[in-house]
């Protein structure tokens, strides 16, 4: 069987539905995703990781509702995973001190990737939106070229090719802007 | 516990969800709030005595129209912030749509009036209570909204707070308008307005706090 968006959606609609076997199979899909995700932003601590997957299975489970059926279920997934991510760091610092929290939180480096931020945004609404999304979520959300690939529910070649004909364009554009 | 227990246990628990049940949720919150608002209105300052005179004449219907397209257009945002996957926010334009009419409404009241009579027809008999009371009648509705939140998935809880913030405080002034004597269009553009921004402003500063899951 095999995890693509489309089947993940099909078992999440029929969980909704009420159909306990479909919503078991979606949750137990969900778990080597899941350890992946957490995996790749986490090193070591495997504790953490599996504490993260648990949270994320539970929040999927009971915030279930908060599903839209016309909209991509492993945007929805991520969304829920990254929240997790961030609150699961939220407890976890409160108590115990984090290394280089300071840096972490110097104001000015915060302020310079907003207005980065902002730039990045207004560039990538010039591209067509498919490269602009793939942009997005494979170089500022993180997410590998395999997660893209199926939120987008598109092959992972036509994700790097939407990546790589993207920022060509985009690097044309500046080159042109500073010229 | 192990990660397969976990996964027997929630499945278990697999009722079938409905297609509207994120804004079904949010209605029955708002309403039982709005419920309970209203009780506290009858059980202390009580129901303006003319309110079937009141319902007759125009004024009545442009306040309510005014706080009751808010609270609609509030609940649209709070809607979509109550997903995880809200991305940009839609229909945030909305919200002036109600206060640029009733701004309208006002000027056209100050045109037709001398304006020796502005100062009095601006303050009102109540601006003093207003703001406070529709902040007040406010919590109960953000409460019932607080209950619709805990099935609800926000990541944005600053944003998702004001927008339950926002809708509570337009709601509750909704509620108000069943006691409120106050007739002109700019005593409710400012008076209401800023008990309406006030309970914006508390629920932003307690969203992060209390929205959390």
């Amino acid at each position: 069987m095999q995890t693509t968006e489309e089947h993940l959606r099909a078992l999440m609609i029929d969980g909704l539905d009420g159909d306990a076997a479909a919503h078991a199979a979606l949750l137990r899909l969900l778990v080597p995703l899941l350890r992946g995700f957490y995996r790749r932003r986490v090193r070591g601590a495997d504790d953490d990781v599996e504490d993260m997957v648990q949270d994320t299975l539970i929040a999927v489970h009971t915030r279930r509702a908060t599903y839209d059926r016309g909209r991509a279920f492993t945007a929805w997934l991520y969304a829920v995973a990254r929240y997790k991510m961030i609150d699961h760091f939220r407890r976890v610092g409160r108590l115990r001190p984090i290394d280089d929290l300071e840096e972490l939180l110097v104001a000015d480096e915060f302020e310079t990737s907003s207005i980065a931020k902002l730039d990045i945004d207004d560039l990538l609404e010039q591209l067509p939106p498919k490269q602009a999304r793939m942009i997005r979520a494979t170089r500022l959300e993180g997410l590998s070229v395999a997660e893209a690939a199926s939120a987008e529910g598109i092959g992972e070649s036509d994700v790097k090719i939407s990546v790589h004909r993207g920022l060509k364009a985009l690097m044309a554009r500046v080159q042109g802007a500073m010229r | 516990m192990n990660t397969d227990d976990l996964i027997r246990q929630l499945a278990s628990d697999t009722r079938p969800v409905g297609r509207n049940s994120v804004a079904r949720r949010l209605a029955i919150g708002i309403v039982a709030g709005g419920i309970a608002s209203a009780l506290l209105i009858l059980a202390s300052i009580g129901v303006r005595p003319d309110l079937g005179t009141a319902m007759q004449g125009a004024s009545f219907w442009v306040k309510w129209g005014y706080t009751l397209s808010l609270s609609i257009a509030a609940l649209m945002m709070t809607a979509q912030l109550a997903r995880p996957d809200s991305g940009r926010l839609r229909g945030l334009w909305a919200l002036g749509i109600p206060v640029l009419l009733l701004a309208a409404v006002g000027l056209l009241e100050l045109a037709r009036t001398p304006s020796s009579q502005w100062l009095v027809m601006w303050l009102g008999h109540s601006w003093k209570s207003c703001p406070w009371l529709v902040l007040s009648l406010s919590a109960p509705i953000f409460a019932g909204l607080l209950w619709s939140f805990r099935r609800l998935a926000p990541t944005r809880l600053r944003a998702a707070g004001a927008a339950a913030g926002l809708s509570a405080g337009a709601f509750a002034a909704t509620v108000y308008c069943i006691h409120c004597p106050e007739v002109s269009a700019i005593f409710v553009l400012t008076w209401y307005s800023l008990g309406i921004l006030l309970a914006t402003l508390v629920g932003m500063l307690v969203g992060p706090r209390l929205l959390r899951w």
